[in-house]
């Protein structure tokens, strides 16, 4: 069950999370070690710089599927304007750096400030809208708000804003998987509270929430606001690690598009399902980008993946081991028990 | 007024006191249909109050007026004095209203004590409790409605009566001092009813007042001191429950209607 029950039994999930744990200390260790003992370690691509950006990438990519799940997953609402809170992050930092001289982590800590906020002001009418209205009216803010960006001249217009470079791959690896963390940790703690269950009910059913006496608006829009805030920072960090950011490379509906399919095809509404789904399709598209025939077979294949994923696991990879779908092999494994007995 | 009701048990300020829901000259409307016209009732602590109908008669409309899904074009609603028209729907559930789904409602994903236990979660007046022990107090509903065994069941595996009976511990878990159920016995069969109307007496008993849309008449004379008719979006008449099922006029209303729709049997 999703709600008050922990969805895998004890002993798989124990083991699901201490195997986690090992792989990611890897991770995060790893890169501090020297080039020497990496290689005798026997990791020697985590120190490779191109390795460097492709990990980087990925923590990125968790962060905004952790963060799409939190208004998607979550409260049941597909956006598809958190593509407009990453370019307004990165935005926000980009233009304090290179406009106003401010100093890296302040201009960073700005970026997810203002976007909550504007998820604040545009979340009161546009939450007011169902499914596809809402889907497709964020869509529309999303293109809207890249599209005001691009023809702001102090921005840098359609040229796009460059900053000063900072080369540390080092430090904007750890700050791409601390923001990762805080949205992983932001789920947990949402899924395991008061509020958690409020949107659960609203993604359930609006109206029996509301007549339980659950502050419907007010639990969505702070879910949009959550969301926002823990995009607007990747893209803060984004903006100082490319150095370079324009209205193609921060508001790209692509990306938002790539964030929803992570989380639905990892677990839309699961704590880890949106990380597994960012590692695992980012991986892939990292992997399969460099050779040219290769890569529009795996964008056809990625296509074909979800929506057999969709259609057959609705609610995601994690779900298919261990849930209540029809189609999971907890379920086929229950029901081989029920006959057998 | 208001402070002595603080001070005398309602019993002891009798029919001049504040009643705890009262709704005046209600109407609403959807394009052309006029859903509600003039509908006026009160509900005192410790009333059941049937309300009967033929289909389309405006019974739901008249709950989601009462619990603030839809706003009326005219008339007040007011409770415990204080007017609730165009509050929203979770301020008036935390007031002490709790409804059930004619066409239920349940959180799909969610187990039987889940659900209920949503109930607990976020409706009681009182304040907010913690998940584990809005599950314990879930436990204890379910036993009321008598689906304690079927607990951790998935709600899509329930049979119809049994999501009826959800409903109605779904809404009862947030404590509410008035209940509103809209049809929550149809389909029940004899047996069932008769628990049904056990668990009514007993949701009564614990001094919750309750408004019960309901077209079996066994229930309506069972359980409900009074009763009132509506037809057409009208107020028919009100009064003491064997009574009212006697009059021609209603007799007629629900005839009338199944002449109308002869063609089902
Ligand atoms: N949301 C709505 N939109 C339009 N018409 C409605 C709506 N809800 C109810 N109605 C209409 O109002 C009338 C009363 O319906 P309802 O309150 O459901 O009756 P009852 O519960 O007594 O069977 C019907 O004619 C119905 O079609
Ligand atoms: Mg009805």
């Amino acid at each position: 069950m999703i709600a008050l029950h922990l969805r895998l039994r004890p002993s798989t999930r124990r083991l699901a999370v201490a195997a986690g744990a090992i792989a990611l200390a890897a991770v995060v260790i790893a890169p501090l070690s020297s080039t020497d003992a990496a290689q005798q370690a026997g990791l020697p691509l985590l120190t490779d710089r191109l390795w460097f950006r492709i990990a980087t990438t990925v923590a990125m990519f968790v962060a905004l599927a952790s963060a799409w799940n939190v208004i998607g997953g979550l409260a049941g609402y597909a956006s598809f304007g958190n593509i407009a809170f990453f370019g307004l992050g990165a935005y926000t930092t980009g233009a304090l750096v290179s406009n106003l001289r401010w100093a890296f982590a302040p201009a960073l800590l700005a970026a997810p400030l203002v976007s909550a906020l504007f998820a604040a002001v545009i979340g009161l009418p546009l939450l007011r809208l169902r499914g596809h209205y809402f889907a497709v009216a964020t869509l529309g803010v999303g293109v809207a708000v890249g599209e005001v960006v691009n023809n702001l001249g102090p921005l840098g217009g359609a040229t796009g804003l460059f900053l000063p470079i900072l080369r540390s791959d080092l430090l904007f690896f750890y700050l791409m998987l601390g923001t990762a963390a805080l949205a992983v940790a932001a789920t947990w703690v949402i899924l395991r509270s008061r509020f958690g269950f409020g949107l659960l009910a609203i993604r359930e059913n609006e109206e029996a929430a509301a007549v339980i006496g659950v502050n419907t608006i007010f639990y969505k829009v702070s879910a949009f606001v959550i969301a926002a805030a823990l995009t607007g920072l990747a893209g803060g960090v984004f903006a100082q690690w490319n150095s370079f950011i324009n209205q193609e490379n921060v508001f790209a509906v692509s990306d938002n598009v790539e964030m929803i399919l992570m989380a639905v095809l990892g677990g839309a509404g699961t704590v880890l399902g949106p990380v597994a789904g960012a590692v695992v399709l980012e991986l892939t598209i990292e992997t399969l980008a460099g050779g040219g025939s290769a890569a529009v077979y795996s964008q056809i294949g990625l296509g074909v993946l979800l929506t057999v994923c969709v259609i057959f696991i609705p609610r995601g990879v994690i779900d298919f081991f261990g849930g209540q779908s029809r189609l999971s092999l907890g379920y086929l494994r229950r029901t081989l028990r029920e006959t057998s007995a | 007024m208001e402070s002595a009701g603080g001070i005398l048990p309602w019993s002891e300020w009798g029919h001049n006191s504040v009643s705890l829901l009262a709704v005046n000259d209600l109407g609403k409307r959807f394009g052309g249909v006029q859903a509600l016209q003039g509908v006026s009732f009160t509900v005192q602590d410790g009333d059941v109050l049937g309300i009967i109908g033929p289909n389309g008669a405006g019974k739901t409309t008249l709950l989601n007026c009462v619990s603030g899904l839809f706003r009326p074009d005219r008339g007040d609603i007011r409770w415990q004095d204080r007017s609730i028209v165009g509050q929203a729907p979770y301020r008036i559930a935390r007031l002490g209203i709790g409804r059930t789904f004619q066409i239920v409602r349940p959180f799909p994903s969610m187990t039987v004590r889940e659900n209920t236990a949503m109930g607990a979660l976020f409706g009681q007046p009182a304040g907010r409790l913690q998940p584990a022990e809005a599950l314990r107090q879930a436990d204890a509903v379910l036993d009321l409605v008598g689906l304690a065994d079927k607990r951790s069941h998935p709600v899509l595996r329930l049979t119809v009566p049994d999501r009826k009976r959800l409903e109605v511990a779904r809404a009862l878990a947030m404590r509410p001092r008035l209940l509103l159920l809209d049809e929550v016995m149809a389909g029940l069969n004899q047996v069932e009813v008769e628990q049904a109307l056990e668990m009514v007496r007993q949701v009564r008993a614990s001094g919750v007042a309750i408004v019960l849309i309901e077209h079996v008449m066994k229930v309506i004379v069972g359980v409900c001191n009074r009763a009132l008719v509506l037809n057409l979006g009208r107020p028919l008449l009100e009064g003491p429950p064997s009574e009212v099922l006697r009059d021609r006029r209603v007799i007629e209303a629900y005839l009338g209607e199944r002449y109308a729709r002869g063609g089902d049997a």
